[in-house]
């Protein structure tokens, strides 16, 4: 089944005199369940793809519909209501207010849906318990490591289980060590919990962790690998040398 | 580029960051130009009155100053802290500071001096309006065409010339102390980082709550006969003045953090939008900016109080001439009351004339006094009251009883009566004991015979005869027997009081009510217009600082908001918890500065007048109006950050 079928999205910034054009006809299927990731070159365009599947930019052309539901035609408040029951964000920098606490930020999508506040509890500690940030709830962001940051935003992203997951970049500013600890925990939610996940990244290992690469070149989509049936390091070598060919900025020599 | 095209491009592009300061110096430029000019105005010197009318302009007018130069250095520190970065780059590609702050400074000079002048010219506008105002309130009633005055210009242009010269001064400190790496962080520097509650802060929270709990029981006891003297009651007004200063700083630095956190441990970490978004301003802002707050409210606190009792003793005018002069007319010297008579019978002007004979006499009154008074310094054995026959009043009262009347509401605090007991009244060689059998409220003979608020004593005619026989003639007063004159048609009062004015019987002892409460009024009014126009600067400035504080805050919590939309929070959510946040920054500071002049003014209203409830609560509800205006422009300036955050 599939969760999230974009059709021939063009995406273009500027005016009519000075037009950029970003996306030129991106089109992308993803099935519930999967762990996709959408690498490219800075500049490529993949940053601008998330935002504009996440809803919190609005293409210039073509549709998307996620669960079945087209958002592209949806005004600002539908927007919002969607996105905060069916999606979920994690970001490079975090995202966490600094002036909440770790649970209290974790808890915040479930204070917009209304959540009863028992079940509230109970999901924050089986989230928390899967995240191995029971410890760290009463801690201020400012009080804690990037990697524990970043797995509380994931922690965010997951306790409203939506029904996709957006996450850009996300161990873009972390050490490889923290990096990995959350790919791991990421795949884990992915299998335990069927979250379909959707991961913007510019590095080969953390798109290694994936079941499918998506990669973009100039605002088209250039190729796909598919993990298949492979081990994680044969993939990333798969990956790598896919990367060679795409080759970032060509010598204009 | 040259410096100039830079300075200018500059000015185009900073306009809409300095709108805020442009506006507040054209308001307090325009303020004190509309203040003074009428005070060198001609047609002032009538409202004016006296020396001592003019004094009290020429202190408010320094005051002005004070109040004005406070909130444009503060402004101006506001904005310096914004353009940081911009400094920052200046430094970056090698000017140096002395360039920058010439930069800096001519474009203040564009911008300051162009107010300056734009602020004049709003000045003399509204000095029109201002004259208005006081004309009607004072009842001062030729209304003279105000006059541009010279003397006003140059004194205006030479004050502001001194603030711009200081401003300048701070901006030259604030660039030579920075490097190029703290410029581009000046603004997170200046609020301090979010830390953990710790005992200290309970402890500070609980004693500042104490505190000022603490001096408003004070102030409730202050004028109960609880302290006497007048050292104890000088030592007591400056406790409370103490308890009540410091207890509002160590609320603003403690308490209103443990009270949120109380609530906010209680949530289990499950907050909604509200409490999201007002958490960070109250738990850590407030905190940081603690005594800015508490010389906002300290100063409201007084602004108010001020205005209250000067409203007060406004509004009780009326009341309080019919305690001095109980009849239109009142007269202490009989050939002065006979001489009008005559001139009024000449005129054909209808009047009714009562004349009470009145006698002095010692009492002892210790019976029927509440007992908490005895200390006082009153001689309850010997008091000196007056004494009137039942004939003059009309009543009937018999040989062995005595009814008071008039007792001036002052006075009753200080030494309230039981409803009964026993009098004994004092004669040459012997006393008489009387049986006390209640207290009227009407005023039937001036201020001078009860010694400024006693009650008169009204007793059977033929005591009052027996008394008058026997009374000590070393306590009498120069006249005994008090004439007063009302007028059948109220319409010939303005004729009757020219004429008493013409005939120049006017003294202390012989007065006019008309003539008084005109002249009440004309003093009372120019105290009330300068209170009121300081209280109105101040309330505008102060609201002015909490609302770039609040622009300042919403710019650093952009990010935030910015988050909060991702998350899928709307707009509409968003301004909601807005509206809460800034309930509590403009609310808290209000209420508190209400309530700490609440009790100010019950404390001591009596003094000033009658009225307690209706004039206080318009001047309480006027400035509450104004001030939460500032509030709505803040969530106005919100809702543009919001929409943009995404």
């Amino acid at each position: 089944m599939s969760i999230l079928v974009a059709s021939k999205i063009h995406k273009s910034y500027g005016n009519k005199f000075n037009r950029q054009e970003v996306l030129k006809g991106v089109d992308l299927t993803v099935q519930k369940g999967e762990f996709v990731s959408i690498m490219g070159a800075s500049g490529s365009g993949k940053t601008t793809l998330l935002n504009v599947l996440s809803s919190i930019d609005r293409v210039s052309g073509g549709t998307i519909h996620i669960d079945g539901k087209e958002i592209t035609g949806l005004k600002e408040k539908q927007l919002a209501e969607f996105r905060k029951n069916n999606l979920g964000f994690i970001f490079q920098d975090y995202n966490l207010l600094d002036t909440l606490t770790v649970k209290e930020n974790i808890l915040l999508p479930l204070s917009i849906t209304k959540t009863p506040k028992s079940e509230a509890h109970n999901r924050f500690s089986k989230i928390a318990k899967e995240l191995g940030i029971e410890e760290l709830q009463d801690k201020y962001p400012n009080e804690i490591s990037g990697g524990q940051k970043q797995r509380t935003s994931a922690a965010r992203a997951f306790i409203h289980e939506p029904s996709i997951i957006f996450a850009d970049e996300p161990t873009g500013a972390l050490d490889s060590k923290s990096a990995s600890d959350l790919l791991n925990k990421l795949s884990q939610l992915n299998v335990d919990r069927n979250t379909t996940i959707v991961m913007v990244t510019h590095d080969p290992v953390a798109a290694s962790y994936c079941h499918r690469v998506v990669f973009i070149k100039d605002g088209q989509i250039f190729t796909q690998l598919n993990k298949g049936e492979q081990n994680r390091q044969d993939f990333f070598q798969d990956i790598m040398k896919t990367q060679g060919i795409l080759g970032g900025v060509h010598d204009e020599r | 580029m040259s410096v100039n095209q830079l300075i200018f491009r500059n000015l185009k592009k900073n306009i809409k960051h300095y709108f805020l300061y442009v506006f507040a110096l054209i308001f307090s430029v325009s303020l004190y130009f509309s203040f003074v000019t009428l005070q060198y105005d001609p047609s002032m010197d009538e409202a004016k009155g006296s020396i001592k009318g003019a004094a009290a302009m020429q202190a408010a007018s320094v005051l002005l100053v004070a109040i004005v130069s406070i909130f444009l250095v503060y402004a101006n520190t506001i904005f310096i802290k914004r353009r940081g970065k911009e400094i920052g780059l200046f430094q970056l590609i090698g000017m140096t500071k002395n360039r920058i702050f010439r930069i800096l400074s001519a474009e203040n000079l564009l911008l300051y001096f162009g107010s300056l002048f734009i602020g004049i010219f709003i000045g003399f506008s509204f000095s029109k309006l201002f004259l208005m105002i006081l004309i009607h309130i004072t009842g001062v009633s030729d209304i003279a065409t105000l006059q541009f005055s010279s003397e006003a210009f140059i004194q205006t242009l030479l004050v502001f010339m001194v603030i711009y010269l200081v401003i300048m001064f701070i901006n030259f400190i604030f660039i030579k102390k920075q490097t190029i790496l703290s410029l581009f962080q000046v603004t997170s520097s200046t609020e301090n980082t979010i830390k953990k509650i710790s005992i200290w802060e309970i402890v500070i929270g609980i004693t500042g709550m104490i505190a000022i709990i603490a001096g408003y029981y004070i102030s409730t006891k202050l004028f109960d006969g609880a302290f006497t003297s007048i050292n104890e009651l000088a030592f007591a007004m400056i406790a409370i003045l103490m308890l009540v200063i410091i207890g509002t700083y160590f609320f603003y630095k403690g308490s209103i953090t443990i009270v949120a956190n109380i609530n906010r441990k209680r949530k289990q970490g499950y907050l909604n939008i509200n409490e999201v978004l007002s958490l960070s301003s109250i738990m850590f802002r407030m905190k940081s900016n603690s005594i800015l707050l508490t010389i906002i409210t300290t100063v409201s606190a007084l602004a108010i109080g001020f205005l209250s009792l000067v409203y007060i003793s406004y509004y009780s005018i009326e009341k309080t001439s019919e305690e001095r002069v109980p009849n239109q007319f009142a007269f202490q010297d009989e050939k002065k009351a006979n001489l009008f008579i005559e001139e009024l019978t000449k005129k054909e002007i209808d009047f009714s004339k009562i004349a009470i004979p009145i006698i002095q006499v010692e009492m002892n009154i210790e019976d029927i006094l509440l007992s908490k008074v005895k200390e006082a310094n009153f001689e309850v054995k010997n008091q000196i009251l007056p004494v009137i026959s039942e004939k003059s009043m009309g009543v009937n009262i018999s040989e062995n009883e005595v009814l008071f009347t008039g007792y001036s509401t002052t006075l009753e605090k200080f030494m309230s009566f039981k409803d009964d007991g026993e009098v004994i009244v004092q004669t040459k060689d012997k006393s008489t004991s009387l049986t006390y059998i209640g207290l009227k409220n009407d005023i039937v003979i001036p201020f001078k015979y009860t010694a400024g608020g006693l009650p008169t004593v009204i007793v059977d005619d033929r005591l009052f005869e027996e008394l008058n026989n026997n009374k000590k003639e070393k306590i009498q007063l120069a006249s005994s027997v008090y004439t007063g004159i009302d007028l059948k048609d109220n319409d010939d009062i303005v004729a009757a009081d020219d004429l008493f004015n013409s005939l120049k019987l006017e003294d202390l002892n012989n007065e006019s009510r008309l003539s008084y409460v005109r002249n009440q009024m004309s003093i009372m009014g120019l105290i009330m217009f300068i209170v009121g126009f300081l209280g109105l600067t101040f309330l505008i400035t102060s609201g002015c600082i909490l609302y770039f504080k609040q622009m300042g805050e919403g710019e650093e919590e952009k990010y935030n908001y910015t988050i909060l939309r991702k998350l899928g929070f709307t707009e509409e959510d968003l301004i909601r918890g807005i509206r809460g946040k800034q309930l509590f920054n403009f609310g808290i500071p209000l209420v508190i500065g209400l309530l700490h002049s609440y009790f100010a003014v019950r404390s001591g209203w009596f003094f000033f007048g009658t009225e307690l409830w209706t004039p206080m609560i318009i001047v309480m509800g006027l400035y509450a109006l104004l001030y939460s205006i500032f509030g709505m422009l803040s969530v106005a300036y919100y809702k543009k950050l919001i929409g943009e955050s995404l």
